[in-house]
């Protein structure tokens, strides 16, 4: 059965092949976003009093003869160190702005010395957010937002961030502004990718969302794609943090 | 009599004629059948029957053939007259017998014609004779004859009526055409003694009626008759003896000799001139004489050869196959006539026929005079060519044709008349630009529904990749059964295309962004038809401009193309041009996706909102992005990207290889479609290359009919649990010569093929939806 889980290559051939399992293992994925959440939460709980430690001062500008982007996009960075999960490092600390880029040749440039996703070792996080746009909940432009998420089985990671990432540059989205960036997430079983936008409650400016990621992605119309606002995401921490705390003080 | 005649066991050719004060020409192509004999029987008989008078008259005659056993067996019988008659006879009587030495195959073909200057004559020829009956007795003792590869011919002419008419000496007579229609063919039959399972039923293709007689011979053939009618006027019953040439393939080890006689030409002109006088007017083209003789046709004058001479009796030449025989290819036909009839259906199941046929127009001949030097004039003539080619449709008469170089003028004013008198509804595309030709596509109004067409245009000037003004057809038919003397739309749709590349041999890019556009528009409609939960079967055809094996026949037949960095020639295969440099080299993307078709060969999904206000000013493809990784400035690593090793420490070699899977993903082209050839592109037997072009500079396998093929296993077909019903059986296809055989006929065009492309034909069965 498991051989079927690969929804992306196989179907290239024929595009409404059969089913896929994303669906199956949705409780183990939901605690592995769980854990994550847990994760952003105690990181983030320190973050107020650290500075950015990569700050760009200037704006970054198209090159000569280059192919301009219509929006100026950060890679970032993030991993979180293994087996110290109650890590004091914060959130903010551990994200790593790798560089700015305004133009399509820019973007190959950074692009191409960075390790695949797929070939990334631990639990990190490439994040590719416009620039000015931290890749945190609590950001101006995403704390009214939210992001489709999509579950992909091991190997398909480093595809499918690529076709969506050059989507995003290309604007292939359509939606104008909404959309903030996108994040890619190794974890140990599973890989998971999410496009982060300004609007959750713009119910038709999500849908298309979700309409173009498949398209580019490529995905079988069956796949399973889950939205989740960042109001959520944090609410559920300070539901965790509250319990956590309970317990701890008990 | 009788009794002595069913004792022949060779080949009696017995030739009627009957003279009226009014000059016609007929011409008449008897069915031959072959079939293997018990061994040291002469090898063939041929026998037919023919009517005279409105059956008023009626003889029967007997000419032997010089083989000593005939002789031996018929000596007493044979009349000095037919003897006499037997060398003039070869003068009238083209009779082509080929034998393919490595199967023992043989086949004749008898090309008869036959001037006989009357009218009100009603002929008729019955199978008859002793090797029917041996037939008969051999199939019924269940015996399967592979003894040898001794050849029994069984001539079998199908009744014929010519009409008398009246006509003024410079009239211009016409032709029925539904008569032509259901003009007579041979039939051989072979069995291989070293191929015993194998009992190909093959159909000769006769050749096309030319008013070519021989006036001594129609002199000589009216005193036999005369002699013959003196003999037998009391029977009731007439039955000719034609008299052939015979194979003596047993005597030089199956290498037979055969004789090819062409009737006189000069003999011909000189009747035609002295007939029509000095008149202007067309003469006649006869088609051979059927029954209903209501409508005909008027074909003008045919330019005959002012140098061509044939001596009465040529020496003897080897031949191997001239004729297109007819491939069965599914075991449960056995003898049942592949063309003909109605539209044969069951319940179940739906059988039609499709040709593809490169017509050559005639502005092209004008334009590349070079290729057909070899060609006597005569046979470039458009009236000529055009009289050949309706022939052969007549013969055929597929369900389906498909035909590439349509010239405009030639379509409206003398093909598509004929083709809706014959029952074909006609979809024509002309190509754009300046060129006078095009595709088209008939149907039989009567067989299959229309629901879809397009008209597809390859030249895009948006596209610089699409700068030729090739174009293509694609139709979505509906099969309509007649159930119970009531036409009833049923069965799933058919997706029919047709094309023409582009010809030129070094832009094999060209022809695969064309290809790309017919294959995308047949996923178009096979995706309207999945919408509504068909399965819709898929005939792709037409004159793809590149051989069989070329990257771009494996893309048709695998789905799958790596193209990066091929050299465009190398495309099509047409030509070896690794001799000259600078190749033009393929890169990837082929074609800019502002084309709208992806590397699968699909359509681009149509965005919504595409004039969306808020759409981003600076907007690039992914086709585009790619295309612009590994500009020079976009490999040198940023000044302020931090070093993080296991992160950042990529190298852009490195991640040239890395990427490999994703750079082969994007620098081919795939498609969808599950196609097959019909043909294999070798000759069963000899193993040479089919050939479906011929002309000075090339002879090779440019043309094809791909079918949806029945899957039983294998690869699952995806919409429904209906895999077993789906795809089309291939059940029979008119066998391809090769190249030396049709050089042995003086290439192509010749007097029997009109073009410098043979007709593709072929047999399908669909499957019908249940009622």
């Amino acid at each position: 059965e498991n051989t079927k889980v690969f929804p992306l290559f196989t179907s290239l051939k024929d595009d409404d092949s059969g089913d896929h399992e994303q669906d199956q293992g949705s409780s183990k994925d939901s605690e592995k976003e769980k854990n994550e959440d847990e994760d952003k939460e105690q990181n983030s709980s320190k973050r107020k009093v650290k500075s950015r430690p990569f700050m760009y001062v200037y704006m970054v500008v198209p090159g000569a003869g280059e192919h301009p982007l219509q929006f100026n996009y950060s890679f970032w960075y993030s991993r979180r160190t293994p087996g110290r999960p109650a890590s004091t490092q914060s959130y903010e600390q551990n994200i790593k702005q790798i560089g700015s880029f305004a133009s399509v040749e820019q973007f190959w440039r950074f692009y191409s010395h960075m390790i695949r996703p797929g070939d990334l070792t631990g639990h990190s996080d490439f994040h590719l957010f416009k620039e000015g746009i931290k890749p945190m909940w609590e950001d101006d432009a995403n704390k009214m937002g939210g992001k489709w998420i999509i579950r992909l089985r091991k190997g398909l990671a480093s595809r499918c961030w690529e076709n969506l990432i050059l989507a995003i540059l290309g604007e292939q989205f359509m939606v104008g502004e909404e959309i903030c960036g996108a994040v890619v997430s190794v974890r140990f079983q599973e890989d998971i990718i999410s496009i982060w936008n300004k609007t959750a409650s713009d119910q038709g400016t999500t849908a298309r969302i979700r309409d173009t990621l498949r398209r580019v992605l490529n995905l079988p119309p069956n796949t399973i794609m889950e939205y989740k606002t960042h109001t959520d995401s944090i609410k559920y921490r300070t539901a965790v943090l509250a319990a956590l705390q309970q317990f701890h003080n008990s | 009599m009788r009794g002595c005649l069913s004792k022949v066991a060779m080949i009696v050719t017995l030739w009627i004629y009957v003279i009226f004060p009014l000059i016609r020409y007929l011409s008449r192509r008897p069915t031959v059948l072959q079939k293997p004999q018990k061994k040291g029987c002469p090898p063939v008989i041929v026998n037919g029957s023919a009517m005279f008078g409105g059956g008023t008259v009626m003889f029967k005659s007997i000419v032997q053939s010089p083989t000593t056993e005939v002789e031996q067996q018929h000596g007493p019988s044979r009349t000095p007259e037919e003897e006499t008659k037997k060398p003039n006879l070869y003068m009238g009587d083209a009779v082509n017998l080929i034998i393919d030495k490595e199967p023992a195959m043989a086949l004749l073909h008898e090309y008869r014609q036959l001037d006989a200057v009357s009218t009100m004559t009603k002929a008729h020829s019955v199978v008859g004779g002793e090797n029917k009956w041996e037939m008969l007795e051999s199939e019924q003792d269940g015996v399967p004859c592979q003894t040898g590869s001794e050849i029994n011919i069984h001539q079998d002419m199908q009744p014929g009526k010519e009409k008398m008419q009246e006509r003024s000496v410079d009239a211009a007579v016409d032709v029925d055409l539904q008569q032509a229609l259901r003009e007579q063919f041979k039939c051989l039959e072979i069995e291989n003694s070293t191929q015993k399972s194998t009992c190909m039923k093959i159909q000769a293709l006769s050749a096309p009626s030319e008013s070519n007689t021989l006036w001594n011979i129609a002199r000589l053939a009216e005193e036999h008759t005369k002699i013959k009618a003196m003999k037998l006027a009391a029977t009731e019953e007439v039955e000719v003896w034609d008299e052939y040439v015979l194979p003596t393939d047993d005597k030089h080890g199956g290498a037979t000799s055969s004789k090819w006689i062409v009737p006189s030409l000069l003999s011909n002109t000189s009747i035609n001139l002295g007939l029509n006088g000095d008149s202007k007017k067309p003469s006649i083209w006869h088609f051979p004489a059927e029954p209903d003789l209501a409508e005909e046709v008027q074909c003008p004058l045919l330019r005959l050869p002012d140098v061509s001479y044939y001596p009465p009796i040529e020496p003897i030449t080897q031949f191997e196959v001239i004729w297109r025989a007819w491939e069965s290819l599914d075991e449960d036909v056995g003898a049942v006539e592949p063309i003909g009839g109605p539209f044969p259906s069951t319940k179940t199941t739906l059988d039609f026929t499709v040709m593809s046929y490169n017509i050559l127009a005639q502005d092209l001949i004008e334009l590349n005079q070079e290729l057909y030097t070899h060609c006597p004039l005569e046979v470039l003539d458009w009236k000529y060519r055009c009289c050949l080619f309706l022939n052969e449709l007549k013969k055929w008469s597929p369900d389906i044709l498909c035909l590439q170089e349509v010239q405009q003028n030639h379509y409206y004013e003398e093909l598509h008349p004929v083709l809706a008198q014959m029952g074909y509804t006609c979809i024509y595309k002309q190509r754009t630009g300046t060129k006078t030709d095009g595709c088209a596509i008939c149907y039989k109004s009567r067989h299959f529904t229309e629901i879809t067409v397009k008209l597809l245009e390859f030249f895009q000037p948006e596209t610089e990749l699409l700068n030729r003004h090739n174009v293509g057809i694609v139709l979505l038919l509906r099969p309509v059964a007649t159930l119970a003397s009531e036409a009833k739309a049923c069965g799933p749709p058919l997706c029919v295309a047709n094309t023409h590349l582009l010809f030129n041999p070094r832009r094999g890019d060209v022809k695969l962004a064309q290809l790309a556009i017919v294959i995308a528009e047949i996923d178009c409609l096979i995706k309207s038809c999945r919408a509504k939960r068909e399965h819709c079967n898929v005939i792709l055809c037409g004159d793809f401009n590149s051989v069989p094996n070329s990257p771009l026949y494996q893309l048709i037949t695998v789905g799958e193309l790596y193209y990066h960095g091929m050299q465009a020639w190398m495309v099509s295969g047409q030509k070896d041009f690794s001799h000259q440099t600078p190749c033009h080299r393929l890169f990837a993307p082929l074609w800019p996706s502002s084309l709208g078709i992806t590397d699968h060969c699909q359509y681009t999904p149509v965005q919504e909102d595409q004039e969306s206000p808020r759409s981003g000013k600076y907007q690039y493809s992914h086709d585009l992005m790619l295309k612009r990784r590994f500009y020079p400035a976009a490999c040198v690593r940023p000044l302020d990207l931090p070093l993080i090793p296991g992160v950042t420490d990529h190298t852009a070699d490195l991640s040239r290889k890395s990427l490999s899977h994703t750079e082969s993903f994007r620098k081919a082209l795939y498609h969808r479609l599950d196609l097959k050839s019909v043909y294999e592109h070798v000759l069963p037997g000899s193993g040479k290359p089919e050939v479906t072009t011929l002309n000075s500079d090339v002879g090779a396998t440019v043309d094809y009919i791909f079918y949806s093929p029945k899957r039983t296993s294998g690869r699952k077909l995806k919409d429904g649990g209906e895999c077993a019903s789906n795809g089309l059986k291939l059940m029979g296809r008119l066998s391809l010569l090769s190249e030396e055989v049709l050089w042995s006929m003086n290439g192509l065009p010749n007097h029997v093929f009109p073009s410098d492309h043979l007709s593709l034909l072929a047999q399908f069965q669909m499957q019908l939806h249940p009622a």
